[in-house]
């Protein structure tokens, strides 16, 4: 009697586990995450050339935050800001141009996981250098670019993915360090930075740097000494792990985000009774554009079917993940809302930051249609590129 | 998220499990049947580690979507008492703020001003009048696709902060984040205003607040402010060291 039922479940579980071992060590949604890590980098990137000419204001030597003011609301946030460091004039320009190029590596996805770490350490410093001249934006993307770092987001669309497959056809890659001599070269000098970040730092993200740094070099290891051994295998399968869970987690913060603004909405007055979109286009420093403004609060029932529109769609868009369908009718409806007020309100990097967080949602169909499109766009543009420099040689 | 297919999923290339026999099955007797989904056939070892990494991942990833919940949840029966480990968690890495517009938006127009006290070369004494710097900001706002954080939101927030670390009779700071956040008030209009004023030199600094309620809807029954409200700031004396690095 006991025999029966107690090796059953077992045997079952024998047969399930590498079943769902392997469902979940396998890379989920690798076009979102893709799309995520572009959106993500293009909005940093656009955001820190938009205040290239103000950077010395906002973050560095010419700041009324002065670097002494700083330390007081650093030690009071306990933020981590390398720009905390040292108040040099040079040392603030290498931080903020790092951060720039970083910007432009994750964008490209050239050496991936090396440059978004170094992208989180760059926007976190020029973020948290100065948290009184943020606003929602800059906390959206303070809080997804840590995300990003855990996620494998280029394995498509991006330099890691090309090298990885000009690299397959060759059978035996030679076993010297010649196989990634730059990530390798870079991963090196790391050292050179994360040594004196030790004495700086807190304890915690000292911590958390060293770590991805061993993961690193740990993988580098496996590539160079085991890499047709199971261990390599089973590291592989743990860092897609690592991804699903960190695309879960930002999945679920994009959620918490219209949540929370959805809900606490409901409880306000101004959006009850549906005028609440009337306030906003009257509010100086958000009415670019006064005559769009006055022209849009002009029409009551417009603002008023505009102001119900953003609670019922906020409130409703986490549950409506369960239907494809209308998940993805609201997704578009959330998008052009967003990119409308990029424009109307004037807050054009918080409204990209939050439709590159609607596209972790967008289909998979939708993005390789993107994708495909995007490809015969570029290859038309390399033509004309190329026809247009013959014809200006012989000339 | 979107639930992509198996099809859709990127499989590791370069790291295919050994092309070893399938491992032997749970009693070490009949290896175990290969699973549909062509699952690599992974040693017992590999099995119990990657098994605890999924524990391990899947347990922080609850808690920490367990944390951020209870950091935007209402005061509940489990934050009241759990406040401070919450916080500690949350803060500051993933502090979250999304009541944007919530629960009401901002219904009144805030314009800061400020105005100084100069003293010539010659000793003699004189007053400036009001001057409107969130005008400026709208100023350099309108027009722009894309305003700068020094426009829209350095003088705005620098204000919003010295209010809300200060008592509202008699502008006693609150704590180190209040005479931290009166410094830097100070420091943003000083940026603006300069060393000078009318070619002498700027001895003190008086910062005040102006707000004008947005007037309700055509339609509404609520009657339109015909007051409008101000908040003066105490004098403060300018001294160079006011001004370094600016």
């Amino acid at each position: 009697m006991t025999t029966p039922t107690a090796t059953r479940p077992a045997e079952r579980l024998a047969r399930l586990l590498p079943r769902f071992l392997a469902a979940i060590t396998t890379v989920r949604v690798p076009y979102q995450a893709a799309f995520f890590r572009i959106g993500l980098s293009s909005v940093v990137l656009a955001f820190l050339l938009r205040e290239w000419p103000n950077r010395h204001v906002l973050y560095g030597n010419h700041s009324p935050l002065s670097f002494d003011l700083a330390q007081v609301l650093i030690r009071e946030e306990g933020t981590f800001t390398a720009l905390a460091w040292g108040d040099g004039g040079l040392w603030f320009e290498a931080v903020y141009t790092v951060t720039i190029a970083a910007a432009v590596a994750v964008l490209l996805g050239w050496h991936t996981r090396g440059a978004s770490v170094l992208l989180m350490a760059g926007v976190l410093s020029v973020i948290n250098r100065n948290t009184l001249v943020g606003d929602g934006g800059d906390n959206v993307v303070r809080i997804m670019v840590i995300y990003l770092v855990l996620t494998r987001c280029a394995r498509v669309w991006s330099l890691d993915a090309r090298r990885a497959r000009r690299r397959t056809p060759r059978p035996a890659p030679s076993r010297l360090p010649g196989h990634d001599p730059v990530g390798l070269t870079l991963w090196v000098a790391a050292v050179a930075v994360l040594v004196p970040l030790s004495s700086y730092a807190t304890p915690g993200w000292s911590l958390a740097f060293w770590t991805l740094w061993a993961v690193q070099g740990l993988w580098y290891a496996a590539e160079l000494w085991f890499p047709r051994h199971e261990a390599r295998a089973v590291l592989d399968a743990a860092a897609s792990m690592l991804h699903n869970g960190a695309m879960i987690v930002i999945a679920a913060q994009v959620c918490l985000i219209y949540a929370t603004a959805g809900w606490y909405k409901i409880q306000g007055s101004r959006w009850q009774e549906g005028s609440a979109l009337h306030y906003a286009l009257h509010l100086d420093y958000f009415t670019p554009w006064p005559a769009l403004s006055g022209l849009l609060a002009g029409s009551t029932l417009m603002i008023l079917a505009l102001t119900y529109l953003t609670v019922m769609v906020q409130v409703a868009f986490p549950f409506t993940l369960a239907n494809r369908k209308v998940k993805n009718v609201l997704l578009a409806v959330m998008i052009a809302e967003h990119l409308g007020i990029a424009v109307v309100l004037g807050i054009p990097f918080l409204s990209l930051a939050m439709v590159v967080c609607d596209a972790v949602f967008l289909p998979t169909a939708f993005l390789l249609a993107l994708g495909v499109r995007c490809g015969r766009l570029a290859e038309r543009l390399r033509v004309l590129t190329a026809r247009a420099g013959r014809t200006a040689v012989p000339v | 998220m979107e639930t992509s297919s198996d099809a859709t999923a990127v499989r590791p290339t370069s790291a295919v499990p050994p092309q070893s026999p399938p491992p032997p099955g749970p009693d070490g007797g009949e290896p175990a049947p290969p699973s549909r989904d062509e699952a690599p056939g992974w040693s017992r070892a590999s099995v119990a580690a990657l098994t605890a990494t999924a524990v391990l991942l899947a347990s922080a990833l609850v808690t920490h979507l367990g944390m951020l919940f209870l950091s935007v949840a209402p005061p509940n029966a489990l934050t009241v008492e759990h406040h401070e480990a919450i916080d500690a968690y949350v803060q500051p890495e993933f502090g979250q703020d999304w009541k944007l517009f919530a629960p009401n938006p901002m219904q009144r127009n805030e314009a800061v001003g400020a105005r100084v006290n100069t003293l010539s070369a010659d000793g003699r004494p004189h007053a400036s009048e009001w001057m409107n710097l969130t005008d400026q900001d709208i100023e350099t706002i309108h027009g722009n696709p894309a305003p700068s954080h020094a426009d829209q939101n350095m003088l705005r927030r620098a204000w919003d902060t010295y209010v809300a670390t200060h008592t509202l009779t008699d502008d006693r700071p609150k704590g180190v984040r209040g005479t931290m956040s009166r410094d830097y008030l100070k420091r943003v209009v000083l940026q603006r205003i300069g060393r000078t004023w009318n070619g002498e030199r700027v001895v003190s600094l008086q910062v005040g607040g102006r707000f004008t309620m947005v007037d309700p809807p055509a339609w509404s029954s609520e009657q339109p402010s015909d007051t409008t409200d101000y908040r003066l700031l105490p004098w403060w004396k300018v001294t160079d060291q006011d001004y370094r690095s600016l």
